[in-house]
């Protein structure tokens, strides 16, 4: 009965872990520098 | 099965997001203001949408309701198949066998390999079949090309997408961020489980950054064969927090009708000069918009250029016509300049 409860908790524990690694976003800085600019004009000629 | 134009009217085979969309595309005229088709025609199971879209259209659109095959007229020159995964390949053959060429806006990998097993039958056929023609694949291939007409050689290039076009699309985006993914790498594919690689992608803005991961997705079995010598292909989705933690389980709301505001960034990295260089290319816009804009463009103007045979839109050896009437039509292209 005991092997059980530890099992369960062990599971529980492992499930909870789990569940916040797969949640973890990223954290990264933007570009500093430079940007999007729209292809027209000579770009499309 | 020729017009004025030479080209007959253009089929529309599936009226979803995706088709109809095509179909009000395909009625605007074009950059020097005439008609860029003889005329269009509408095929669909539903008998219902039918009757929905065509007051809208008018008497521009003949409309034709078929479960399987449509019987389509004869003066129908190009066939756009806008079915969902699994349904493409049988319309797409029977318009390859009846000499007609094809535009399959379909973005299921296996349906993508099958169409373009069907290369054979095209030759014979003498007509051009275009697989993938959406936003990822589709223009994606497209802004691949573009990168590789300014450097002097590729050897990678990764695609990464966010959002989608209406419910099929939806559906089929959840079986590949569920399925198995392929990247090519060293000359071999290899394949790995979705949401597996997770990478941060800067879209264009108001996007922005996303997490995107890998997926099963046709963009390599496009790519790779149309860039000889490229080392590393990847395709990515872009998917939340909560897409990732609830993906094993069951869906139990439905998609909503059409997807909100998507992405796209195509990076192409290789040499130029003899130094290396990178080019990443993006757009920002619904995904059904650039998919159906990108449909009609292609079966008007594109696919009657094309050498028998099927391929995907990286096959374009000229990219700039087609971004420029994309352009036109409201689908803009941005490149990210400056630095990391």
């Amino acid at each position: 009965m005991r092997g059980l409860r530890r099992a369960v908790v062990a599971v529980a524990i492992g499930g909870v872990i789990a569940g916040l690694v797969r949640l973890r976003g990223t954290d990264a800085t933007p570009p500093q520098q430079g940007g999007w600019r729209e292809l027209e004009g000579q770009d499309l000629t | 099965m020729t017009s004025p134009a030479g080209r007959g009217r253009v089929a529309v085979v599936g009226a979803g997001i995706v088709g109809a969309r095509t179909v009000r595309e395909l009625l605007g005229p074009g950059a020097d203001g005439a008609p860029t088709n003889d005329g269009v025609v509408l095929v669909s199971r539903r008998e219902d949408r039918l009757r929905e879209l065509a007051p809208v259209y008018g008497s521009h659109v003949a409309t034709v309701r078929a479960d399987g095959l449509p019987a389509l007229p004869d003066d129908v020159g190009v066939v756009v198949v806008a079915r969902e995964q699994g349904a493409q390949l049988a319309v797409a053959e029977a318009a390859v066998r009846a000499g007609r060429q094809v535009v399959s806006v379909g973005d299921d990998p296996e349906d993508v390999e099958a169409l373009l097993s069907l290369a054979g039958a095209a030759r014979d056929a003498g007509v051009a079949l275009v697989a993938g023609v959406a936003m990822a694949p589709g223009l994606s291939c497209v802004l691949a090309r573009h990168a590789a007409t300014q450097l002097d050689s590729v050897d990678e290039i990764h695609v990464a997408r966010d959002g989608v076009a209406g419910p099929a699309c939806a559906r089929q985006r959840l079986r590949a961020l569920r399925g198995g993914a392929v990247d090519w790498r060293d000359g071999a594919y290899v394949r790995r489980p979705g949401f597996s690689g997770r990478e941060l992608c800067w879209f264009p803005d108001p996007v922005g950054a996303r997490d995107c991961y890998r997926a099963s997705l046709a963009d390599p079995y496009l790519l790779v064969p149309a860039f000889p010598g490229v080392s590393r292909v990847t395709a990515r989705l872009a998917a939340s927090r909560r897409d990732r933690a609830l993906a094993p389980l069951p869906v139990l709301l439905p998609p909503p009708a059409e997807g909100g505001p998507g992405a796209l960034r195509v990076e192409v990295r290789g040499d130029l000069a003899g130094a290396r260089e990178t080019i990443v290319h993006g757009v920002f816009d619904r995904p059904g918009i650039v998919a159906s804009a990108l449909a009609a463009v292609v079966a008007t103007d594109v696919v009657a250029g094309l050498a028998p045979g099927a391929s995907g839109l990286a096959a374009v050896t000229d990219t700039v016509p087609l971004l420029a009437e994309l352009a036109r039509r409201g689908v803009r292209v941005a490149r990210f300049h400056g630095g990391s």
